[in-house]
């Protein structure tokens, strides 16, 4: 036990809990992609699935509190990292430049992290932790759509919906490093398969942050177009 | 016929580990384009000692790019603009004429300053000391082949041995992390057989060691492969990363 904990108060050891818990969170986002995307799957195949998860709880209740003790776990150990990087240099050099292709997605780190997880207590208190019927989610037919009216009000609000895709962006700017950063932290790495993971990495990144910005995108155009 | 070069200089000062150091500047004239950059110091120094004025300290051995001796950060990069090179085996031609040069030294708090542009990198020593070597009986010496080794693991091994221990990686490194010294000096060990029997201790006796030097942690930013002057892959970052999943940790002190 006391092995254990030796190990986590290593720089090394606390970097595979980020990663770790990194991974665990992915696991998640494709998990919660996949059940967004249903929305092109009309009001009631994505209310449906909604009503799924409803029925699954209080045991989802258990799992939803599991992952945010991860998101945590990521974070504090993420702060550890930083603080002992920011003392391991006490006095900055007066010109910084790069001699790498050091990407823009990994010099921004530590703010997308911020903003993923400032939109975290705001996209649950706009849509989960609201009521899913009346109001806001009644569309122009005058016929209350549930979550599926909830979610297509939300994003008929150009505002509303840039903030999102902001949002999303930033997610996907943080995986394309952070996939890549799982692989080299475990040891995965070579030189061989070096090029392939991150470009695994940076696909990966493109792909969830298009893919979750798709749906503000096209309620955004659809109402646009006035249908 | 040669181009001489007219530059300004801003170095950076400082007179012993406690004094707080600053930026002087300084004109040097009629550089030649051949010579190296420690060649353009010792000129730079030669004037002022000819005025009087205390010349600037550095490190250099060889100058020629094998020792790991020399180095400082040149306009924001660690051995200056070229690739896979050390400060000494920068040639003024890369140099414009009347360009600003700023100059400061390796800039990390396992890397005191001592003097000017000379920093104390015994930590590195003592990271090595830590376990970066082989208990080796010694003796008649064995016979060639003795020991079969896959010529990959050999190719791996001596590309990481190629490392001079300059600590250009730890002054590249946006968090003044030595995780590439640390994971070249294990792979050129445990990759070959007679380094893996002590392999379960040493990587940990040497991580534990550069996290007690208080260098940052890696970032997996890979600044640190691209400002080094023997061009050591990342690769071995990940290699120590594996080895420390299954190293023994030394009891906490």
């Amino acid at each position: 036990m006391l092995k254990t904990i030796h190990h986590f108060q290593t720089s090394i050891g606390r970097k595979q809990v980020v990663a770790t818990t990194g991974l665990m969170l992915i696991l998640f986002i494709i998990g919660h992609l996949i059940g967004n995307l249903l929305i092109f799957g009309g009001p009631e195949l994505y209310n449906g699935y909604a009503a799924f998860l409803v029925k699954l709880r209080p045991g989802l209740f258990v799992i939803e509190g599991a992952l945010g003790v991860v998101f945590l776990i990521h974070i504090f150990f993420t702060y550890m990292l930083i603080h002992d990087n920011v003392r391991a240099r006490p006095k900055n050099y007066k010109i910084v430049a790069t001699k790498s292709e050091r990407s823009f997605a990994t010099q921004i780190m530590p703010f997308t992290g911020t903003i993923i997880f400032a939109f975290l207590f705001y996209h649950l208190w706009d849509f989960t932790f609201t009521p899913h019927h009346g109001a806001q989610s009644i569309l122009r037919d005058g016929k209350d759509y549930g979550l599926y009216g909830l979610v297509y009000n939300a994003f008929s609000d150009p505002l509303h919906s840039t903030f999102y895709i902001i949002a999303m962006m930033c997610l996907g700017f943080h995986l394309s490093h952070g996939v890549e950063s799982f692989f080299q932290t475990y040891g995965v790495t070579n030189t061989k398969h070096t090029a392939t993971i991150r470009m695994i990495s940076q696909t990966f990144g493109v792909l969830v942050g298009w893919s979750f910005s798709m749906i503000p995108v096209y309620i955004l155009v659809k109402n646009l177009s006035g249908n | 016929m040669d181009k001489k070069l007219n530059l300004k200089l801003m170095l950076w000062r400082q007179n012993g580990a406690k004094d707080k150091g600053k930026f002087e500047t300084y004109k040097v004239k009629d550089i030649d384009v051949s010579m190296s950059f420690l060649e353009m110091l010792d000129v730079l120094n030669e004037t002022l000692t000819r005025e009087g004025q205390e010349p600037v300290a550095f490190d250099h051995d060889c100058r020629e790019g094998i020792c790991g001796a020399c180095g400082a950060v040149v306009n924001g990069k660690a051995h200056g603009k070229l690739k896979g090179t050390t400060l000494c085996q920068l040639h003024m031609r890369h140099f414009e004429n009347n360009e600003t040069i700023v100059i400061e030294p390796w800039r990390a708090k396992g890397f005191p300053v001592i003097k000017d542009l000379v920093v104390d990198r015994s930590s590195f020593d003592r990271i090595i000391a830590a376990g970066g070597y082989i208990s080796a009986k010694t003796g008649s010496a064995p016979d060639a082949n003795a020991i079969p080794v896959a010529k990959e693991s050999v190719e791996q091994s001596m590309d990481a041995a190629a490392c001079i221990g300059c600590g250009a990686c730890v002054a590249a490194c946006p968090n003044a992390a030595a995780m590439l010294f640390v994971g070249a000096k294990i792979s050129h060990l445990v990759l070959l057989p007679q380094g893996k029997v002590e392999s379960k201790t040493r990587t940990g006796n040497m991580v534990h060691q550069m996290d007690k030097e208080g260098f940052g942690n890696c970032s997996n930013e890979y600044e640190c492969e691209a400002a080094c002057p023997k061009s050591i892959s990342v690769s071995n970052i990940a290699l120590m990363n594996r080895e420390f999943m299954f190293s023994k940790n030394p009891p906490k002190p």
